[in-house]
């Protein structure tokens, strides 16, 4: 009876996964298999697939989500830690700071970063007036400058995971680990990062799978010159209008990030790191 | 006073909200539409001038912004049942239109100001709004004037200090075709703006996604010279910016821009409305001001102080109208193609 009940509360939630989710998925994944004249065909796969540029463009894709995550765990765990370390005004600030650019549209947030990296910009001018360099510079259309901004942009997926786990979790362990004689680097090493590794590894599958689909910062930041899988679909879909091929790519791009999502996925259902949860 | 939600009430609230959109629209449906307008400078004009004009003439008019590029794939992914009912395009995209059958022939006789039209602007397929000229815009206290697209390549005072645009936008599309031709190209090929493009991809200053993008490099300092129209620098000086524009000496490519009826539109007559008001003296006359500045096509307005500090009737009739016939057979191949020169 139970079973049933429970059944029925959840069919509206299946019945849209199957109509807005799995049908134009469906969708997709005919049209990237259909040719010119209608009939199947593995033709955009093998187009792309022996295109160099092309399967350049996909590295890229890749590479750029896993940089943008390694950068985004350098800043995002100190920041936690920080977090598990401060008094509640210090958590109050943290928390706005990590909470309000989420508030804004990834629009606004991607404009802002031109005026940060740009010639003009507090980074460049900072660096003229130490000293460090000859003269202006722009990190604009620089994978270095993407880079930066997706860390900022991303950075909330990994930190609030991270401070959930930290809030919920149990101070008298970290207190017993010194009582026991560890020092500050061991407890962090063995009692809170194993805490935070599920909220890490959740938090890299979230930032990963966004950053590697960023269409706008991808395309304001980093311009013509450096091309990544979204940017190559729109000019498919909306340049080009090669539907079939846009949905090849499209299916390509979503099979490569979700093998990498997979792996982080099995990772964190590993059974050291699940006892850990 | 206790504020109680019980969860039927919650449920049935929800389905309510949910079932708001069926609602029949009676208040829209006498006569709404809704339009397509190019982002940016023409979306905030047409907001603000246009709509209000076509309201006084009954018509709800809902400006969609969408690159001309993108009106033609949204109308080609449309299945019959169009998005908007009135398309703001250029030739290039028209023949694409008409070459798909999804804009209809219009009835001239449903347009009052149809015989106030200057010649060149009555078309089978919709009014021509106004006619874009394009050049350079530069700012004037950081580069000298440059005297055409040439000079961007070859004089070190615009190293790294100009953008571009690849073959998605019109405007870049028209500059292209006018530096391949002075570079050496026959009409339709492009190879010798790929080998400029591979020879001196350092020298350029950026090489944006889209016209938006370019323009706030302009306006952030990041670059100081961009291939634009006069309406873009209207714009980038009524924000308070240094700009000025520059005709090329090779000649400046000029584009009309049309309205045009979506086959199946939701109301055609409210399209009718709409494209009249667009031809009417009185818009016309407010969108030739600053900061739109756009060409009338109305033989009733005058070219204002700003259009006259641009372009003179005389340089607009000798200006260079592309081959877009050429443009759109070649146009996917160019694309691909300035991918491959400019990528990292």
């Amino acid at each position: 009876m139970q079973r049933t009940t429970g059944a029925i509360f959840a069919s509206p939630m299946l019945a849209m996964m199957l109509l807005f989710f799995l049908a134009p998925l469906g969708v997709l994944a005919v049209a990237s298999v259909t040719g010119p004249e209608g009939g199947l065909t593995l033709d955009n796969y093998r187009v792309f697939l022996a295109d160099g540029f092309a399967v350049g463009v996909l590295v890229d894709t890749i590479l750029l989500g896993l940089k943008t995550v390694a950068a985004v765990t350098l800043l995002g765990v100190p920041l936690a830690l920080l977090y598990w370390h401060s008094g509640p005004r210090m958590r109050t600030l943290i928390l706005v700071a990590t909470l309000l650019p989420m508030l804004t549209s990834n629009v606004v947030r991607t404009f802002a970063w031109i005026v940060i990296i740009g010639r003009n910009g507090p980074i460049s001018q900072t660096f003229v007036e130490l000293g460090l360099s000859d003269r202006p510079f722009s990190l604009m259309f620089s994978e270095t400058g993407l880079v930066m901004a997706l860390t900022q942009i991303e950075l909330p997926l990994l930190v609030l995971p991270l401070i959930a786990v930290l809030s919920a979790a149990d101070r008298r362990l970290v207190e017993a680990a010194e009582v026991l004689g560890a020092d500050r680097w061991r407890s962090l090493v063995t009692v809170l990062l194993p805490m935070m590794t599920p909220a890490i590894l959740a938090g890299w599958v979230l930032v990963f799978a966004s950053a590697t689909t960023s269409y706008v910062t991808q395309s304001v930041i980093g311009g013509a010159r450096l091309i990544y899988m979204p940017q190559f679909v729109y000019r498919e879909v909306g340049v080009l209008f090669q539907w079939p091929m846009a949905a090849a790519i499209s299916f390509l791009l979503l099979v490569s990030t979700g093998i990498v999502m997979l792996g982080v996925t099995i990772l964190a259902r590993h059974r050291r790191l699940a006892a850990y949860a | 006073m206790t504020f109680r939600m019980t969860r039927r009430g919650f449920a049935a609230g929800a389905a309510g909200l949910l079932a708001a959109p069926m609602l029949p629209r009676r208040a829209e449906a006498a006569g709404s539409i809704v339009a397509a307008a190019f982002p940016g400078s023409w979306e905030d004009a047409y907001r603000t001038i246009m709509a209000p004009i076509a309201a006084e003439a009954g018509v709800d008019v809902t400006i969609a912004p969408a690159l001309a590029q993108d009106q033609v794939g949204k109308m080609m992914a449309s299945g019959g049942t169009p998005p908007y009912d009135a398309l703001l395009v250029s030739p290039g995209q028209t023949a694409m239109l008409q070459e798909q059958g999804l804009i209809d022939e219009i009835d001239p006789s449903r347009l009052q100001n149809w015989d106030l039209l200057i010649d060149s602007a009555k078309t089978p397929l919709g009014p021509h709004v106004t006619v874009e000229v394009n050049g350079l815009a530069y700012n004037p206290e950081t580069v000298p004037k440059p005297s055409g697209y040439r000079e961007l390549f070859e004089n070190p005072a615009f190293e790294g200090r100009f953008g571009v645009q690849g073959f998605g936008s019109n405007t870049a599309t028209m500059a292209w075709a006018e530096i391949a031709k002075l570079y050496g190209g026959e009409p339709g090929d492009m190879q010798p703006v790929f080998d400029l493009l591979r020879e001196k991809i350092d020298w350029i200053g950026a090489i944006g996604t889209s016209g938006n993008a370019i323009r706030t490099m302009y306006r952030q300092g990041e670059i100081d010279v961009f291939m634009a129209s006069t309406g873009n620098v209207a714009r980038l000086r009524s924000l308070g910016l240094p700009c000025e524009f520059a005709h090329p000496q090779s000649g400046s490519p000029a584009i009309p821009v049309a309205i045009h009826m979506t086959k199946g539109a939701s109301n055609p007559d409210a399209v009718y409305a709409y494209m009249d008001a667009a031809i009417s003296a009185e818009a016309q006359r407010q969108l030739a001001e600053p900061p739109s500045g756009y060409i009338p096509t109305n033989s009733e307005v005058d070219f204002t102080e700003i259009i006259l500090e641009f372009v003179t009737p005389a340089q607009l009739a000798n200006a260079i109208y592309p081959d877009w016939a050429t443009i759109n057979k070649h146009r996917a191949e160019w694309t691909a193609e300035f991918d491959r020169a400019v990528a990292m």
